[in-house]
């Protein structure tokens, strides 16, 4: 019987769930939760523990009560939505991203951050659940920190990555959700991963994520070259995700951008969507000045009152 | 072959898909329901119906004043609580056969027959026209009232209440409804029930309507009990002139100017031939 | 004769140990004070369970946790966010800062990832640079510092006002002018008092009273426009740091 063997079995998911399930019902409390450590107390021994419920499948549990696949019916609504892009580029990495958090058809938020600053030198891009990514990638931050104190040096993005990985993946078919990019600045340069929660993991020159991806990468791939200057590729990054806020209902808001260079990264700013639709990004390297819109290029007209040149054609 | 031919009455064709779609997860657009206390009780000369105001789409509130006491001849009202749409089109149509009926047979129409119609009609569609109907009147065999649910089975009762404040409307009645009280008694104990439904149902609320029905007379009672006004707001939300971005404006001036210039003669005037 | 037919199907039967209580909770940050505000609501289906149920709790000088969704999951989880304040407190004598509550409140959301708390929650109160600060969080435990936040059964409602009235959504500035970047502490109570009762009348869940917390930075002036107001009470256990009242009003009982 398949039941028999899941029983005793120790590498399903049901086994994992069990074992976590232990670990909260011996004690919930522990001791390193009194100390300084007392915000991630939970997770200075190693992995953190989750409760879980007391039914034959929690995760069937899980998916009937969350929107695990944008059921409107359930009553916890996890934030959804989403455009995030980073490529590498002659000059460091740039990394954009939108700012909505949709649940259904309600914009939940406006102002959220997409960007996980996990430390000076790394950026997580979040996708898919805020909360896992959010939870997870500080978690990652806290691992990184930890190599710098065992190792003297700091991690690889390659390295980082993998350790996002292989942690997903060891909660694959439990309902986590995210799609996201670690980027960062290494011995090897610049470098950007894509890892997400089936446990892919990706190295590559240039990533979109998220339901306005398709967008983005329509404008990304045809500006996009390597020697791109600092400027150009900071435009490009803030035009790709204008694109996709423009024309995606679950994008928009703002666009936030970030330049990873060999020091590090830095926060370029933040831009409202609608205001670089009519008025561009305002006084900004990089910046072709005026809007994003194509009313710029039509004159302010329309095919009832069209610019001269086309009238005339 | 297909029948170009529409028959009368509800068009059922689109049931089999809609219950498909329902399944895949996608469904209907939610119709406005009176999530309602309706009552009714006899009295010594008569029926008093009450009513609460608040008509509902799921957890909003669709309107604060809605009428629920609806017409259907000078002596016979009808409460509705259900589907808005299908109270109101129901009493209206059974409001007009009456009408036609009291016609064709010269006499003052009946409670019963206004019931019977009702019942008949809600059985023909099975439950699908949601309408949950308190029905109270005095006719020439003296007063009635009944209670009709939606899929057409009926009650006599010398008090009744339905809606989803039923209970909370019964419990006052149950409590408080005697024999051959008096006017203002039976119309004091339907405000109190409507009252008990308004604030301890979350699907009825805002104000009271009742009707009073004798042998004589019938009058209608709307916002009789007014407990619910609107509270005045600590702010003033007008907004500047300008507030609103445009994106481009025309200014056209309507006012035609014209200038007559007479070219030649005018008529009447004589031509000039020197 | 043929064999018996059974007519018995298996029935699924599933574990709910959810349910929605209502009501709509509203947190504003001002300059050097925060407002967190909650109607007292709490029902079930078309049934009020009590008309009187706290959904905004102090839990220390600085700060107040707002908790809106499933009313036994938000009680259990103010009472564990509380025992994990007083811990802190007996480990460092001193009570946890603003920033460390909302990142302690994300950890113990995310531990119940695979069994969640369904609780909206949001977290009120004054930073460690006195700043007024509004933390709103996910029943699952992700987390962002924003101006305003209006969570529950009424968001919808609320959210746009909001936005309107204090980020100034939609309005252009008169000509040379602009938007305030804070509003002072009486017009927040007045936008608070007129979100809710707007609620009130459109949204079956909200009504029956209304509780106001107001918590002030040190030395905050905002405390003058306080000494008016009617049938305030000051909920502060310390003496010379931030202080926590609460205002009560009472709203529509239908």
């Amino acid at each position: 019987m398949n039941t028999f063997a899941d029983r005793f079995s120790t590498t399903t998911a049901a086994s994992q769930l069990r074992h976590a399930q232990k670990l909260a019902e011996e004690e919930e409390f522990d001791a390193t939760m009194w100390g300084s450590s007392a915000g991630f107390g939970s997770l200075t021994k190693g992995v953190p523990t989750f409760t879980v419920p007391a039914v034959p499948d929690p995760t069937a549990f899980l998916r009937l009560h969350t929107d695990d696949h944008a059921d409107p019916s359930c009553r916890i609504k996890i934030k959804h939505g989403t455009t995030t892009l980073a490529f590498r580029f002659q000059g460091g990495v740039i990394v954009a991203v939108d700012s909505r958090a949709t649940a259904g058809s309600y914009i939940a938020s406006g102002t959220v951050k997409k960007v996980i600053e996990i430390n000076p030198y790394l950026l997580g891009t979040m996708a898919g659940g805020a909360a896992d990514c959010q939870f997870w990638e500080t978690y990652l931050g806290m691992h990184c920190r930890l190599h710098e104190l065992r190792n003297r040096e700091r991690i690889s993005v390659s390295a980082a990555s993998k350790y996002l990985s292989n942690l997903v993946y060891s909660y694959k078919g439990m309902g986590l959700s995210m799609g996201t990019m670690i980027c960062g600045w290494d011995k090897t340069g610049p470098a950007v991963f894509y890892v997400d929660s089936d446990g892919t993991r990706l190295k590559g020159d240039l990533f979109a994520v998220g339901s306005g991806s398709t967008f983005a990468y329509g404008v990304l791939d045809q500006g996009y070259r390597w020697d791109l200057t600092d400027e150009e590729a900071q435009e490009l990054g803030r035009r790709s995700i204008y694109a996709a806020g423009h024309r995606d209902a679950f994008s928009g808001n703002t666009c936030n951008l970030y330049h990873v260079k060999e020091a590090g990264w830095t926060f370029l700013g933040n831009y409202d969507i609608s205001q670089m639709h009519y008025e561009g990004p305002g006084d900004v390297p990089g910046a072709p000045g005026g809007g994003y819109g194509y009313d710029i290029r039509v004159e302010g007209r329309n095919s009832s009152d069209p610019p001269e040149e086309a009238a005339a054609a | 072959m297909a029948s170009v031919y529409s028959p009368p009455g509800f068009n059922f064709s689109n049931e089999i898909r809609n219950n498909f779609l329902l399944e895949k997860g996608l469904p209907l657009p939610k119709a406005t329901s009176t999530g309602t206390t309706i009552v009714g009780c006899l009295f010594k000369d008569g029926i008093v119906l009450g009513a609460d105001t608040r008509a509902t789409e799921g957890p909003i509130v669709a309107d604060k004043n809605c009428e629920k006491i609806h017409y259907i001849t000078e002596n016979i009202r009808c409460c509705g609580a259900g589907t808005a749409a299908d109270t109101e089109f129901t009493t209206a149509l059974i409001s007009s056969n009456m009408e036609l009926h009291a016609l064709s047979t010269g006499r003052k129409p009946r409670v019963v027959t206004a019931m019977t119609m009702l019942k008949q009609m809600l059985y023909r569609y099975q439950g699908h026209v949601g309408a949950a109907l308190v029905l109270g009147g005095v006719d020439a065999t003296g007063p009635h009232l009944f209670t009709i649910h939606p899929h057409g089975s009926t009650d006599k009762l010398p008090y009744v209440t339905m809606g989803s404040g039923s209970l909370a409307a019964m419990a006052v009645f149950e409590s408080g409804w005697r024999a051959d009280m008096s006017r203002d008694e039976a119309l004091n104990l339907v405000k109190a029930a409507i009252s008990a439904g308004i604030f301890n149902d979350l699907g009825s609320g805002s104000n009271v309507d009742a009707c009073i029905i004798t042998a004589t007379h019938t009058e209608l009672l709307r916002n009789v009990e007014m407990p619910n006004q609107r509270v005045e707001k600590e702010r003033k939300y007008a907004f500047r002139r300008g507030t609103t971005a445009w994106k481009n404006q025309t200014v056209r001036d309507l006012i035609v100017k014209e200038e007559l210039t007479t070219v030649g003669a005018g008529p009447g005037e004589a031509m000039d031939t020197t | 004769m043929p064999d018996m037919v059974s007519l018995a199907q298996p029935q699924q039967r599933q574990f709910n140990p959810y349910a929605d209580n209502g009501g709509t909770i509203l947190a504003i940050a001002g300059a050097d004070f925060t407002v967190i505000a909650g109607d007292t609501r709490q029902s079930e289906g078309y049934s009020i369970q009590t008309r009187y149920a706290p959904k905004v709790f102090r839990l220390t000088d600085r700060a107040v946790l707002a908790v809106n969704g499933f009313a036994a999951d938000g009680n259990m989880f103010v009472k564990k966010v509380r025992q994990r304040l007083e811990w802190y407190r007996h480990a460092h004598a001193k009570d946890m800062p603003l920033r460390a509550i909302a990142r302690l409140i994300q950890t113990m959301l995310y531990a119940r990832r695979f069994f969640p708390f369904y609780v909206y929650n949001i977290l009120g109160g004054i930073e460690e640079d006195g700043s007024g600060a509004v933390y709103s969080f996910d029943p699952v435990g992700s987390y962002e510092r924003e101006a305003c936040r209006a969570a529950g059964a009424a968001q919808s409602l609320v959210q746009p006002f909001l936005d309107n009235q204090i980020y100034f959504k939609n309005q252009v500035p008169a000509p040379g002018m602009a938007h305030p970047v804070h509003l002072p502490l009486s017009t927040v109570l007045s936008l608070v008092i007129d979100s809710f009762t707007s609620a009130t009348e459109r949204h079956i869940e909200v009504g029956d009273g209304l509780e106001m917390y107001v918590v002030l930075a040190k030395g905050s002036t905002a405390i003058q426009s306080l000494s008016t107001v009617r049938g305030i009470q000051e909920m502060t256990v310390t003496e010379d740091g931030e202080r926590v009242f609460v205002i009560r009003r009472e709203l529509k009982k239908d």
